[in-house]
């Protein structure tokens, strides 16, 4: 039998989590399809390089899976995800097995522009990346939450573990270290 | 704030001057307007940056400076293709719970996971008017073990897994909109289920417990 059409189901978190809790294993397959691209995403600019970045977001979202009983009803389960790729990460990282920032280039690639623009984009993208991996891990973390997910300072409070006054403080030394970085580049 | 804020500096200070620095010249600081640039409102200016050539031109400076940092947040990342499939044949893996179905032939076994029938009563739901989201697992069950008992084996010589024989117990979660009547819906998934189970599974007992545990507006679809 052919399956209907089925669009991404308009159920939230919540509901899929309840019922993964309950040995829906689909319902599990729904939240991974939802959340695998922020996993990797953020495993990649944590880690920077698509191999570590997908063992990192397999780990995690494994990892989410086998540690599901303990999520706690009314917690956001993106936030909890958050916490669990950025801990694999560090423990990857921590492994020194950070790779070269040159992997990052194919994501930031844009097919239409001309060469010598393409080229000047990869080397810019290259040099914002190294910047990004020259950082310590706490602030890499901060800035990839905050500028890269968009998550507010209560969010990435949340994901660290941390205070918002913390989280700003990591920020504002995080900015600086990036800024001089790349200005020195320039 | 303090200080001159219209005299002309001699030259806009250059970035790394800038990030050295806990203030530029009129006493603004520096980690909130690299805050205000990195946050995207470079440009919105309150009334002492409309008047500070200074705090303009660090506002300028910082902008330029962290475009490219923008630019590769904003550049879209996209996820392995195999990532999704890696990750549910592990956790299937780790389900220990892994039974079939079974049916002995003349001329062999046939043998169809758990899971499948989870899958294909969950897709046959799915079809059903009204019904949103539908979500399967296939049970155990006190028919499926009784025919699990009857039959000659309980474990797959390379798994953990039990068979249902041809007792299939069906659990469906599904949530429905509002327009269709609850119950009608309920009764179509059963009979749909139980028919396409029988039909493309050869299963001869069909349970199909149906648990509609949300209601969706059209807001929601």
């Amino acid at each position: 039998m052919k399956a209907a059409e089925v669009a991404e189901p308009a159920v939230g978190d919540a509901y899929l989590v309840a019922r993964a809790q309950e040995g829906y294993i689909d319902a599990y397959e729904l939240l991974v399809q939802r959340h695998s691209a922020m996993a990797y995403r953020v495993a990649l600019r944590l880690t920077g390089n698509h191999h570590d970045a997908q063992d990192v977001a397999q780990e995690a979202l494994i990892a989410a899976w086998e540690n599901l009983t303990r999520f706690r009803a009314g917690s956001s389960f993106s936030t909890w995800l958050y916490q669990i790729v950025t801990r694999r990460a560090l423990n990857k990282v921590s492994r020194g097995q950070a790779a070269s920032s040159l992997e990052l280039l194919p994501d930031v690639a844009d097919t239409a522009a001309e060469p010598a623009v393409q080229a000047e984009r990869d080397l810019t993208a290259d040099a914002v990346t190294d910047a990004l991996l020259a950082l310590p891990f706490p602030q890499r973390v901060v800035i990839v939450l905050h500028h890269f997910e968009r998550l507010s300072y209560s969010e990435v409070a949340a994901v660290t573990g941390s205070t918002e006054p913390a989280v700003r403080s990591h920020l504002f030394r995080a900015r600086r270290a990036l800024g001089k970085t790349l200005e020195e580049w320039r | 704030m303090s200080g001159p804020v219209n005299d002309p500096p001699p030259g806009p200070p250059a970035p790394r001057q800038l990030l050295a620095a806990a203030t530029v010249a009129c006493g603004a600081d520096v980690d909130l307007l690299l805050e205000q640039v990195a946050d995207g409102h470079g440009g919105d200016r309150d009334a002492h940056q409309e008047q500070c050539v200074h705090c303009q031109a660090a506002l300028i400076e910082f902008s330029v400076l962290w475009d490219p940092v923008t630019e590769l947040a904003a550049a879209p990342v996209s996820p392995p293709p195999g990532l999704v499939a890696a990750v549910m044949t592990q956790i299937r893996s780790l389900v220990r719970d892994v039974w079939y179905t079974l049916e002995i032939t003349r001329i062999g076994t046939i043998r169809i996971a758990a899971r499948i029938v989870a899958a294909l009563a969950r897709d046959s739901a799915r079809m059903i008017p009204g019904v949103r989201v539908a979500l399967g697992r296939s049970t155990q069950g006190p028919i499926a073990a009784l025919a699990e008992k009857a039959t000659f084996g309980h474990h797959h010589p390379h798994a953990a897994v039990g068979v249902l024989g041809r007792t299939a117990v069906v659990d469906l979660a599904v949530a429905v909109t509002y327009e269709d009547p609850v119950h009608e819906v309920a009764r179509d998934i059963q009979r749909l289920v139980t028919a396409t189970l029988r039909d493309q599974i050869g299963l001869r007992s069909v349970t199909v417990n149906v648990t509609v545990d949300d209601i969706l507006g059209d807001d929601e679809q």
